[in-house]
């Protein structure tokens, strides 16, 4: 055997010492996670209003909306989401935040599902479901402050509302509707 | 269930099953002498016979469904399935599509009527998965690190 070909595990040492370590040892060092990165979204309770923009923009329906008579729930299933983000780009009230929260394994997909429940509003007329939550009617108010007059009522009762109103222009009097 | 981590190494088999290779490749990079899985024990095997555990991507086709059927049949016991990415949690894009099961969740169903049982399912979001996310996936499985989600249901007053 060549002395050239003994030495050659030495000439790898040197080699491997120069270019040094590229491993990365994960669990004990940070990952490379740059501000622009998209892991799980977090949706504030406190200001999430139920209005459903997050559930139309979500390309994979992992963001769901079920209504109920007296309930909203928002649904986010982790295991669909594909983190485009967009469910925060379009949230009027900016709720959602995109975190970088990316360790997301889990041994069953029921704790990958996060809920979030709206009491839906009654009617101050007959008391039946309104199908909004008193946040969206603040933030009507907040855009139309004219609305603050019938954003209680549900469509019946303002078709009512209206009827009354303008029978009593027209000279109706007020017994012929308290009876 | 608790695998004792320190008694073997796991031994993977990389099973594709109609996914978009996006995950394929973040696979590929966790093998690599970058993220080298190797420290952890973690090693490919090219059959599902020498595998303890399946990494399988993808949201499951009607084509290969019966393949995947064949290659987890094929696994020893206790055998594990770690499914990536968005498809092969919950179908991803592709959940109510006509040519896909929609995900493991489904292909579990299927496997119990087989007689195939899976002994763990670890299930590691992301479109597509980091290949640290697969790390952690592999680490809760072995039951090395508690699992950071928890599925919450939050009112809003």
């Amino acid at each position: 055997m060549s002395l050239k070909k003994l030495l050659k595990p030495f000439k790898l040492i040197s080699i491997a010492h120069k270019s040094g370590v590229v491993t990365v040892l994960y669990p004990y060092q940070k990952p490379l996670i740059t501000t622009e990165f998209r892991g799980k979204i977090s949706i504030d309770a406190t200001k999430c209003m139920g209005c459903g923009a997050c559930v139309n923009a979500c390309p994979p329906n992992a963001l769901t909306l079920s209504r109920r008579d007296d309930t909203i729930v928002l649904n986010y299933f982790i295991g669909r989401c594909i983190f485009c983000g967009r469910c925060a780009e379009v949230c009027p009230v900016g709720a959602i935040t995109v975190t970088h929260e990316f360790e997301l394994a889990s041994a069953s997909t029921r704790d990958l599902n996060e809920s979030l429940v709206h009491r839906v509003e009654k009617c101050s007329g007959c008391g039946g479901g309104l199908g909004a939550t008193s946040r969206m009617l603040q933030y009507v108010i907040l855009r139309s402050p004219a609305s603050e007059n019938y954003v209680h009522l549900c469509p019946n009762c303002r078709k009512k509302k209206l009827i009354q109103s303008l029978a009593m222009k027209m000279g109706a009097r007020t017994e012929d509707y308290e009876g | 269930m608790r695998v004792n981590p320190l008694k073997k190494s796991i031994w993977v088999f990389h099973l594709n099953t109609g996914s978009c290779n996006a995950c394929d490749i973040e696979i590929l990079d966790a093998l690599t002498p970058y993220f080298d899985v190797e420290r952890f024990g973690i090693k490919l095997v090219a059959s599902p016979r020498h595998a303890d555990l399946v990494l399988l991507t993808g949201p499951i086709t009607r084509k290969t469904l019966p393949k995947v059927i064949n290659a987890l049949r094929a696994v020893p016991r206790p055998r594990y399935i770690l499914a990536i990415g968005a498809c092969a949690v919950g179908g991803g894009i592709w959940y109510d599509t006509y040519s896909v099961i929609g995900g493991v969740e489904e292909l579990k169903k299927m496997l119990e009527e087989n007689g195939i049982e899976i002994d763990k399912i670890v299930y590691v979001p992301g479109c597509p998965a980091r290949p640290e996310a697969i790390i952690y996936g592999v680490a809760v499985l072995l039951g090395l690190v508690e699992q950071k989600v928890h599925g919450e249901v939050k009112i809003a007053e």
